[in-house]
C-alpha cells in the first residue's frame, strides 16, 4: 500500500534530499510544500509525477493549514503516515539587537506553523488509523551554542521539547515523534558564513567535515518507515560526531 | 443519532473498548462510555470527516446530545 508522507520546505537543501531518499522507496508517495518552486524542484516534480505532488503555501501564514494544506492540498479522504518538519528560516543576529517582528515571523515559520501542522496530521493519523510518524529538523545549534544563532536555535530547541511531548501523549496510538539533529551542511543556510567561520564549526566535530545531507535525509527516511517502529520521543543527532 | 452510535463504536473499538448498543442525548461521553482525552479526540476527527463540524473548536462537550447541537448549528 502506498504511503503517504507530507515535507516541509522541499525547494532546497536538505529539503530536496529528502524528497529523493523518500521517493528512492517507490512505495512511498510525496505531499511537499514550499513557498517557491525552484528549478532542482522542478524537475523533481516532473520526474515523478505520478508519486510527488507539490504546493505552493508560505508558513509564516498560520492561518490556513487546515483549509489550505489538509482540505484542498491533502484531502481529508487521503491516509497519511509521515510528516517531515523540514522548513525553516534563520533569524542570525547578537541577541542585543534582537527585534521583535522578525522573531515572530521565524518563530511562525519554524514553530508556530509546524505545530498546527502537527494538529491537523495526527488528526488525519487518526482518522485512518495509521501508525503515523513525525520528524522535526532540528539544529546541532540548540546543543553547542554558536555565536549569532541564539533566536535561532530557540525555535529549533521549541520543536524538541514539542516532539518529546507528542510522543509521550501520541504513544499509545502508536504515533511516533522524532528530532533528527542537523549538524552543518553546506546548504543556503549556512551560505552566509565565511570559510573561515565554517572552518572552525567544521573543526569542532568528530569527523571535521560538514554533515552530509544526503546522511540526514536517510536517517529520516529511517525513521519515517516501520523499521524504526520502536524508536520515539528520541533527539538523533546526524551531526559528524559535534563535540 | 445510530450514525453517531457507530462513529463512537468505531472509536472505543479501535481502543479495545467495549461496544455500546444504545445512547441518548443524556449519555456522558466520559462517564458513560469510558472515554478517555485520546478517545474524544479520534471522536473528534471522525465527527469532523462526516459532518465537517470540530465539536471542540469553542469549548468541551460532555453529552451525545451537545454533540448533536453542535452539528445541527452547523446545518
Amino acid at each position: 500500500m502506498m504511503k503517504n508522507i507530507l515535507v516541509t520546505g522541499v525547494s532546497r537543501g536538505l529539503g530536496l534530499e529528502i524528497v529523493k531518499a523518500i521517493l528512492a522507496d517507490d512505495e512511498n508517495f510525496v505531499y511537499g510544500i514550499s513557498r517557491l518552486k525552484t528549478k532542482e524542484l522542478d524537475e523533481l516534480l516532473i520526474n515523478n509525477a505520478n508519486r510527488f505532488k507539490w504546493l505552493s503555501y508560505d508558513l509564516s501564514n498560520v492561518n490556513d493549514v487546515r483549509n489550505k494544506i489538509f482540505k484542498e492540498f491533502i484531502g481529508v479522504t487521503t491516509p497519511l503516515h509521515g510528516f517531515v518538519n523540514n522548513a525553516a528560516i534563520a533569524y542570525d543576529d547578537i541577541v542585543t539587537n534582537l527585534k521583535y517582528e522578525p522573531l515572530l515571523n521565524m518563530y511562525n515559520v519554524n514553530v508556530f506553523t509546524p505545530m498546527i501542522i502537527s494538529k491537523y496530521v495526527i488528526r488525519q493519523f487518526l482518522l485512518h488509523n495509521t501508525k503515523g510518524s513525525i520528524v522535526h529538523i532540528s539544529s546541532i545549534s540548540v546543543h553547542t551554542g554558536y555565536k549569532g544563532l541564539a533566536m535561532y536555535a530557540s525555535s529549533k530547541g521549541a520543536l524538541e521539547a514539542f516532539s518529546k511531548n507528542t510522543a509521550r501523549e501520541w504513544g499509545e496510538k502508536t504515533i511516533r515523534s522524532n528530532v533528527v539533529v542537523a549538524g552543518f551542511m553546506e546548504t543556503e543556510m549556512s551560505a552566509m558564513l565565511s570559510a573561515d567561520q565554517k572552518d572552525r564549526i567544521y573543526k569542532r566535530t568528530s569527523l571535521k567535515t560538514p554533515t552530509v545531507t544526503k546522511s540526514v535525509a536517510e536517517t529520516i527516511t529511517f525513521l519515517l518507515s516501520q523499521k524504526a517502529e520502536s524508536i520515539t520521543g528520541q533527539n538523533i543527532h546526524v551531526d559528524s560526531g559535534t563535540i | 443519532m445510530n450514525k453517531i452510535r457507530e462513529i463512537l463504536n468505531t472509536v472505543l473499538e479501535n481502543r479495545g473498548k467495549p461496544q455500546i448498543n444504545s445512547i441518548s442525548d443524556s449519555s456522558d461521553l466520559r462517564n458513560d462510555f469510558g472515554l478517555d482525552s485520546l478517545d474524544l479526540a479520534e471522536l473528534t476527527v471522525r465527527i469532523e470527516a462526516e459532518y465537517d463540524v470540530d465539536i471542540f473548536q469553542d469549548g468541551i462537550v460532555t453529552t451525545v446530545g451537545e454533540i448533536l447541537e453542535k452539528i445541527n448549528n452547523k446545518k
